[in-house]
């Protein structure tokens, strides 16, 4: 992130804070105090948690203060702004490995069987960060294969270390 | 101290046994290579290795998570000498030397120095953990419930102070968020559960290794698939073995990045980075060729890779005496720890001593395969770096959802690991240091039982808080740590001492 984006950064995340913070107080302070088994008041579960949301919410106090000085709270949101962000490379990158790496862990694994899910992954994120659509295919078909070559060797060899040599349980 | 030397060379003797020793290459190699790869770090090599070695015999997998850290903390110097990536964080010291000498074409050189520097580093860390982890000890039975509650506090202040240099408010905010969800899920008094909001999953807590291996390992893999592509610099590698007389000129810096190495590791939660630049910025400081320094100086280089390794042992001396974790990779290593049964803390010099000296024999161990590997197949070991992101993340990615699920089986620690990298993510755009949150996590427990517990002896006086001799110490070291930071407090103590002075020099 630039340096000069930091204060409004700094202001949306010191509201977010601060937020969290008086929840997690509200909700610490809601906690049972086991009056009816006469407990010790100073034991009560919600005494730390209450005590982390007060802090929690003052350091967010000093964030938000903090980046007011820095005119933080000048957002600058535009639809151009909006756009360029969607737009960018680095965008586009970063939700990539977001979404392929998540579609693996908490949609395929569990679902069908470890070595094909994991065979699937490193084949689609290879091929989706190598491929150039602008290309031809036979121009590429050393590069596929290649992935198709990864893909299967190295979920052959995960699944076979991890579940018969270190007799450790796989997913699926 | 006789008897500690006892315990040592029975350690010693009882790891030396072929399979025990293949073991060590075989981890320590595996580390080396861990370090060097941009994308994975000590702490996912330990979190790794710590499934791996899940069904092992107690001392045996522990020595190979021992190993496992010691390499990938040196193995790191490679990349950042090669690359000027450097592999771990706390490699990014060595890369502003060590590039630019491998730049010179004077690789093999630097390498060979990395290599010495970070042995001897890890001699000098290993022989302080033997002196003071029973002295610790000893004195840590005096700690109870009050002095608990404010080592956890301290822990997360200092820590969050050192790991954000440039913004200690961003480092505390994460260390609370860390103590926080520590309290997710049942708590040890009275069984009540907090904040699950009713899921099953959540009530059984936020397992520390699926949170690190996420905030380290996946946070990592987004940061670096957006990074631009990396270059390997074309240079012959010469002679590795590295001059005597390179460290006869250097043994001050290397005694001095060992000491201050091992004393920044047993800080809790502040690791083998800030080691590094330390030892590095104490060498510039006091160096002939200091305003030469970051463009392919020796002593810089070996002052940074002396740091790094010392912390290793460094980081071990509050694992064992205290419990608490000196770094990042020395909190996994407290967590499988605990998975293997052994108990550190106050009581292992009364329950375990012979552990203690058997993890100071593993660092030797460890630190003499470290010395022989990174001396030999340095040219075959090159081709690693050459394996390109796209290819190398999938990989990495699989292993952290096997060490994110492996212990406990729970398709949820997956989630949680997914969770964790992207949070984990978003705090290093916005400079987060990501050590404080881990620490918080693993200090959380012990600040709830012991707060609580502390508060119901003294009936709800915070009076012991403040008077009870260690109690006194922690709290002005915690408030000073606090107050350094601020620019009031340092125009007071610049006024004071500049006062001091005027008074001694009779102005």
């Amino acid at each position: 992130m630039k340096e000069s984006n930091m204060p409004r950064a700094d202001f949306v995340t010191s509201m977010i804070l601060i937020a969290f913070g008086i929840s997690v107080l509200v909700l610490s302070l809601q906690m049972p105090r086991f009056e009816e088994h006469d407990v010790n008041p100073y034991s009560v579960p919600g005494i730390v948690p209450g005590f982390l949301g007060a802090v929690i919410a003052f350091l967010g106090v000093v964030l938000l203060i903090r980046s007011i000085l820095q005119k933080g709270y000048r957002l600058g949101i535009s639809g151009g702004t909006v756009k360029d962000f969607f737009s960018s490379e680095v965008t586009k990158r970063f939700a990539l490995t977001i979404a392929i790496s998540v579609i693996y862990a908490l949609v395929l694994l569990g679902r069908i069987s470890y070595p094909i899910a994991t065979g699937v992954y490193i084949f689609a994120f290879i091929f989706i960060f190598e491929y150039e659509w602008k290309k031809s295919f036979s121009d590429q078909l050393k590069k596929v294969l290649m992935a198709l070559v990864i893909s299967v060797i190295f979920s052959a060899a995960v699944t076979g270390v991890f579940r018969y040599l270190f007799l450790v349980n796989l997913p699926g | 101290m006789l008897e500690g030397l006892q315990m040592f060379v029975e350690g010693f003797i009882g790891f030396m046994r072929p399979k025990i020793i293949f073991d060590v290459l075989w981890a320590t190699q595996l580390g080396i290579i861990v370090g060097m790869l941009p994308g994975l770090t000590a702490t996912m090599g330990v979190a790794l290795m710590t499934t791996l070695t899940f069904k092992m015999e107690a001392s045996n997998a522990v020595l190979i998570l021992v190993c496992m850290y010691v390499g990938a903390i040196y193995g790191g110097s490679r990349s950042a000498i090669l690359l000027n990536i450097p592999g771990t964080p706390a490699n990014a010291a060595t890369a502003v030397d060590g590039y630019p000498l491998a730049k010179q074409g004077r690789a093999g050189r630097a390498i060979g120095i990395a290599t010495t520097g970070s042995f001897i580093g890890s001699v000098i860390g290993m022989l302080m953990l033997a002196f003071f982890t029973p002295i610790i000890g000893n004195f840590a039975l005096k700690i109870h419930s009050p002095e608990f509650t404010w080592l956890a506090i301290f822990g997360i202040v200092i820590c969050g102070n050192l790991t954000a240099p440039k913004d200690p408010l961003k480092g505390w905010i994460a260390g609370f968020a860390g103590l926080f969800v520590a309290m997710i899920g049942m708590e040890g008094m009275h069984a009540h559960i907090r904040f699950a909001f009713g899921t099953v999953a959540l009530s059984g807590g936020i397992a520390l290794l699926p949170a690190m291996v996420g905030a380290f390992g996946f946070a990592e893999i987004i940061t670096i698939m957006k990074h631009p592509k990396y270059e390997v610099v074309k240079t012959k590698i010469e002679r590795v073995i590295p001059k005597f007389s390179d460290i006869k000129r250097y043994f001050k810096t290397i005694v001095r990045s060992g000491v201050v190495g091992t004393f920044i590791g047993a800080i809790p939660g502040v690791g083998e980075d800030i080691a590094a630049w330390v030892s590095y910025d104490m060498a510039k400081r006091s160096s002939k060729e200091g305003d030469k320094f970051g463009t392919g100086v020796v002593e810089g280089l070996i002052a940074a890779e002396t740091g790094n390794n010392a912390c290793v042992a460094g980081a071990m001396i509050p694992v064992l005496s205290l419990a608490i974790p000196g770094s990042a990779p020395a909190a996994v290593l407290l967590a499988a720890m605990f998975i293997h049964g052994i108990r550190p803390g106050p009581l292992i010099m009364l329950e375990f001593p012979e552990f203690v000296f058997q993890v100071v024999a593993m660092v030797l161990l460890a630190s003499t395969a470290m010395l022989i590997l990174g001396l030999s197949m340095v040219r075959t070991l090159v081709k690693v770096l050459l394996v390109p992101r796209e290819k190398l993340m999938p990989i990495v990615f699989i292993l952290c959802v096997v060490g994110a699920f492996a212990i406990q089986q729970r398709i949820f620690d997956v989630g949680v690991m997914v969770v964790f990298g992207v949070i984990g993510y978003y705090m290093r755009e916005m400079d987060y240091p990501v050590a404080p949150l881990v620490l918080g996590i693993i200090l959380g427990k012990i600040l709830d039982d012991n707060l609580r517990r502390a508060l119901t002896l003294s009936d709800g006086s915070i009076i012991p808080f403040f008077t009870r001799p260690i109690c006194t110490v922690l709290a002005i070291i915690t408030l000073l740590t606090i107050f350094s930071r601020m620019k009031w407090f340092q125009k007071l103590t610049g006024s004071v001492r500049s006062g001091i002075k005027a008074v001694f020099k009779g102005k």
